[in-house]
């Protein structure tokens, strides 16, 4: 007895109806079947691909703010130790010679601090502001707890897009599977008809 | 073949759930692996560091704070490498735990899906 149901909207044909059916109708099935094929399989990766691409944009982002976070808290060490040596006079440390090229950037002089009342934070934007040293811990404290939130937030996001991405390629594998498995039966089936 | 076990198989939402999981804790595991080689690094210099700095004679060192050496005396530095090392110790400890949960928890979803599907689902690294 071979088997008649091939594609699983067929349960509705009565049994053997497919032998004397209008070519045109067996036509319209294998379309059908392309069609599901087209969906489920080829939009299917599409929508994996513009996942991807989001996905790209995010750990960019996530990366930016991994660097950023241990330079802020780089900037709070300078602010606390500045705080620190208020009371014990001046602070000689060594600093880099900054030049506008940037390009010396491994050239050292020494600098004397001696008045540690306020510290000048860049905020970006060719913008630099004058702060005491307390306005400064605060915002920089500030600053490096938003940025760890915002990290939180973006990790959440990329684990919510792995997710969609999983579904659509575990699908597209199923129906793959499935369709191995009838073309599987089909030939099965064909050398009995022969026969 | 042996695929035709996995078209006979129905997948259902808790299934893919599953998956989902498995593939977040991967990822997870991956990232937890830099990290703690990267912590393991910072630990090294750190020891590197106490030990030069138990060699030196000189009194004042300078000490690395962000892109800025200060002149610290020796002292100081000594105090504040040990709280940096400290620091960094109890966060690889932390890293390490996250590391064998994270195992653990795969290793049991694992079990759950290769139950399931056998042979249809492949879960190991390539």
């Amino acid at each position: 007895m071979l088997p008649s149901r091939h594609y699983p909207w067929e349960f509705a044909l009565v049994e053997g109806a497919k032998s004397y059916m209008h070519p045109m109708y067996r036509g319209l099935l294998h379309l059908s079947y392309w069609i599901m094929w087209v969906v489920l399989v080829v939009i299917g990766r599409m929508g994996c691909q513009q996942y991807k691409l989001v996905e790209m944009k995010l750990l960019a982002q996530q990366r930016d703010l991994q660097a950023k976070l241990p330079d802020i808290e780089k900037c709070l060490d300078i602010v606390a130790t500045l705080q620190g040596k208020k009371g014990s006079g001046e602070v000689r440390c060594l600093t880099q010679l900054i030049l506008l090229t940037t390009l010396r950037r491994h050239i050292y002089s020494r600098a004397q601090i001696e008045n540690t009342e306020s510290v000048c934070l860049w905020l970006g934007a060719n913008v630099m502001l004058e702060y005491s040293c307390e306005e400064a811990t605060v915002l920089l404290q500030k600053n490096l707890e938003n940025a760890r939130a915002s990290l939180e937030v973006l990790v959440a996001d990329l684990q919510f897009l792995r997710d969609q991405v999983t579904i659509p390629q575990v699908t597209i594998a199923r129906v793959y599977n499935w369709d191995v498995h009838q073309k599987r039966i089909r030939q099965g089936g064909a050398p009995a008809k022969d026969s | 073949m042996q695929q035709s076990g996995g078209s006979e198989m129905e997948v259902t939402w808790e299934d893919q759930q599953n998956i989902n999981r498995f593939s977040k804790l991967n990822n997870r595991f991956h990232e937890l692996e830099d990290e703690i080689r990267i912590a393991k690094e910072t630990n090294d210099n750190l020891e590197d560091a106490s030990n030069e700095l138990i060699l030196t004679d000189e009194e004042v060192v300078r000490f690395q704070i962000g892109e800025v050496f200060a002149h610290v005396p020796k002292d100081e530095v000594e105090s504040r490498i040990e709280d940096m090392k400290e620091v960094t110790t109890k966060n690889l400890e932390k890293l390490e735990e996250e590391k064998d949960s994270v195992l653990a928890q795969m290793a049991e979803l694992k079990k759950i899906l290769y139950g399931k599907f056998r042979d249809s689902i492949n879960l190991e690294e390539d």
